[in-house]
């Protein structure tokens, strides 16, 4: 073999490659063809019934996306499940065991009901958690309803009437979005001190009554799902439009308004800094405010056995959230899809 | 007194496009007039304005002459049928019938007795407790129907109430809903788009373009005596013919290189003698005729649609079409080059077959000319 003859050779089959690539053609070479086709159109007919059974694209991505995508919101889920595991299995033991213990196993002995006994106790003289449960249970209801209620009325006038600045208004209140609470908390300490709010629960309540996430999302939904000709409808019918407001509207925007109630009651249940700006008294408190004095005294002083209650008061916390998400799921997700499909 | 009056009513909008402007209209006690234009002519917008749903820019609306031009809609006692039906989703269609008479304070009795009496006009009396998703195309329609119709209303006003019906159902609908106009009696204004459903339906049809009035009368006068382009064009299926025309000194046409004797030219087309003007000839007034013979048109037949009980004979022929501006357009893509420039109807028993050249005789006083420059009508 020449030297030109090598080079040709090295050039038309790469080291490590099959030459042909296509192995049906070299096994039609070997004098196989016929039995090896035969195979070869089994598979085919297999992939194809596959096809036919399971379509190549699903939500316009390519089927090896899916499991890809799978995996990624497995791994997500797994990341955000830990904690509540965690959170779940050391409700039950002593604070010894809480540091020394495995944290993803249980640990003798069984204290979650020593423990669950003592959150109606005054154990340190800071307050009881149930009290403060309880303060955040009211806040974050009455905020929430109150927040409901706004959205709804200012959702559906922002929608669905056209008066001057409408929409200069409708920007500022959007505008509030981008102000986070932090920024405001030393005016609003200020304002709240002359007007008499500060250990007020109106002073915790009527903030949180505001919010303009709420009021976008029933502005746009009563544009998605309530139509002007329904409305036209109704004026045509004589109803004025209070009436309109409460026997048209308002039952189309319960979907809507169910996600605005939701998202409304878990940023209230949710919140610290506020509480934590304008209450003193520790029996104003809620959970978050309460907990965290809990935790700076557990801090200081190792041996006052707060821990187990932290974690217990922590566990208390989520659960009526979690629980609120299962109810109400079926009107929010269904809400958001009632939004996008309007005809 | 006429139940609907509308005078010099006009509508600008914010964004400066001018919708309806000063139109003029009068519907007389129980009469059914339509409205009728391409979209966009602004027929809505004037509907909208009679309900009171749509400010008045100038002009008036008076309902037995009463000026209500700032009465609100709930206070005008009209009833109004939406085209895509708006019926309340969250209530059963009793609810839905109902809902009116409920903001009139009716008591529940007499309510009730309405209710039931109205859905039985339209035939719902077995749909009452169902909710209108739970209704076909045609059942949500005659609740709106019926919602309009309990209210026993002087004025009815109907925005294209059977455009989101199918073809078959929508026929059956025109029907049912001039029998329920006959049974309510109401004056009623009724807008759509369909030129079929407005000369079938109307009393009298209004034919808008551009916010303006073009014609108002009887089908029957549309038909045969168009005011201008539009409504020539507009009003017809198959379209009108239109040709440019030269008027010769003797009274005949000259459409491209043949020509047109005109026995009654003297009158209908006196002062245009030697000049331009556009000819319309309506597909039914062609008649085939034996080659060679005088008064005709000679033509290449390029396609042939049999319909059953007639022909509709597609030809070129060697005159200049007119499609310019003023016309509906409707059949814009004919009047290209090489194709096709004019439709005769053909009674079906008559062998006509494309690529053959016939003779047409045409109707000379059933011809329509217009002034190529305003598109009016000339000698009506």
């Amino acid at each position: 073999m020449s030297e030109r003859e090598r080079a040709a050779a090295t050039v038309a089959v790469p080291k490590g490659r099959r030459f042909p690539p296509w192995p049906q053609a070299g096994r039609a070479q070997r004098g196989l063809g016929a039995e090896e086709s035969r195979r070869e159109r089994k598979r085919r007919e297999r992939l194809e019934e596959r096809d036919a059974a399971i379509p190549v694209e699903l939500y316009g991505l390519k089927r090896g996306t899916i499991p890809l995508l799978t995996a990624c919101c497995v791994l997500f889920a797994v990341f955000t499940l830990i904690p509540i595991v965690w959170i779940v299995i050391n409700s039950t033991k002593t604070q010894a065991n809480i540091f020394q213990s495995f944290g993803f196993w249980f640990a003798r002995p069984f204290e979650f009901f020593h423990t669950f006994g003592n959150l109606f106790r005054d154990v340190d003289g800071d307050g009881t958690y149930s009290h403060w449960f309880y303060n955040t249970v009211l806040y974050s209801v009455v905020a929430g309803v109150g927040a409901t209620v706004l959205a709804a009325l200012g959702g559906y006038g922002f929608a669905r009437f056209e008066f001057r600045g409408s929409r200069l208004f409708f920007a500022v209140i959007i505008a509030g979005l981008l102000v986070p609470i932090t920024l405001v908390a030393v005016p609003l300490y200020l304002v709240y001190a002359k007007v008499h709010l500060i250990n007020s629960i109106w002073g915790m309540i009527m903030p949180s009554m505001v919010t303009p996430v709420g009021l976008y999302l029933m502005r746009t939904y009563v544009e998605l799902s309530i139509p002007r000709e329904l409305l036209d409808a109704a004026r045509i019918d004589g109803a004025s439009e209070v009436r309109i407001f409460f026997r048209v509207a308002l039952p189309l925007m319960v979907p809507g308004l169910m996600t605005v109630l939701l998202l409304s009651i878990a940023g209230t249940w949710n919140n610290y800094i506020l509480p934590l700006i304008i209450f003193s008294t520790n029996n104003l408190f809620p959970t978050t405010v309460g907990m965290g004095l809990w935790l700076q005294h557990a801090g200081n002083s190792g041996d006052t056995n707060l821990f187990p209650l932290l974690v217990m008061g922590g566990l208390i916390t989520i659960i009526p959230m979690i629980a609120l998400f299962a109810l109400l799921q079926r009107y929010w997700r269904g809400g958001l899809l009632l939004g996008s499909v309007a005809n | 007194m006429s139940a609907i009056t509308l005078e010099k009513l006009t509508k600008v909008f914010a964004t400066g496009v001018t919708a309806v402007s000063a139109l003029d209209l009068e519907v007389a006690d129980g009469e059914f007039v339509v409205l009728v234009g391409p979209s966009g002519c602004g027929k809505t917008t004037a509907l909208r304005m009679v309900a009171g749903l749509e400010s008045i820019t100038s002009g008036s609306v008076a309902f037995d002459g009463r000026v209500v031009n700032n009465v609100s809609p709930r206070s005008r006692d009209v009833a109004m049928v939406f085209q895509n039906y708006a019926l309340y989703p969250h209530l059963t269609v009793y609810q839905n019938i109902g809902f009116a008479l409920e903001n009139k304070k009716v008591h529940k009795d007499e309510r009730h007795r309405r209710i039931v009496a109205t859905a039985s006009i339209v035939g719902l009396s077995e749909m009452l407790t169902r909710k209108p998703r739970q209704l076909s195309g045609g059942q949500r329609q005659r609740v709106a129907m019926a919602r309009a119709i309990v209210r026993e209303p002087s004025v009815f006003l109907m925005d294209e109430p059977l455009s989101n019906l199918d073809a078959k159902l929508r026929v059956q609908m025109r029907a049912e809903v001039l029998r329920v106009h006959q049974s309510v009696g109401a004056a009623t204004l009724y807008v759509t788009h369909d030129q079929t459903e407005a000369m079938t339906m109307g009393d009298r049809v209004a034919v808008m373009r551009d916010g303006v009035l073009q014609q108002y009368g009887t089908p029957r006068s549309l038909y045969e005596r168009p005011a201008n382009l539009f409504v020539a064009t507009f009003i017809g299926s198959p379209e009108m013919n239109l040709y440019e025309a030269g008027v010769s000194s003797d009274g005949s046409l000259a459409l491209g290189s043949q020509r047109l004797e005109m026995p009654e030219a003297g009158t209908r087309l006196a002062g245009h003698q030697g000049r331009k003007v556009i000819v319309g000839i309506r597909p039914e007034d062609l008649t085939t005729a034996s080659a060679g013979a005088r008064g005709t048109l000679t033509a290449d037949m390029r396609l042939v649609e049999m319909l059953g009980d007639e022909q509709h004979a597609y030809f070129s022929i060697d005159a200049t079409p007119f499609g310019g501006a003023g016309t509906a357009g409707q059949d814009e893509g004919l009047l290209a080059t090489g194709v096709p420039n004019g439709v005769a109807r053909v009674d079906s028993r008559v062998p006509v077959r494309a690529g053959e050249r016939l003779s047409f005789t045409v109707d000379t006083a059933r011809l329509h000319f217009f002034d190529p420059d305003s598109g009016l009508a000339i000698g009506r």
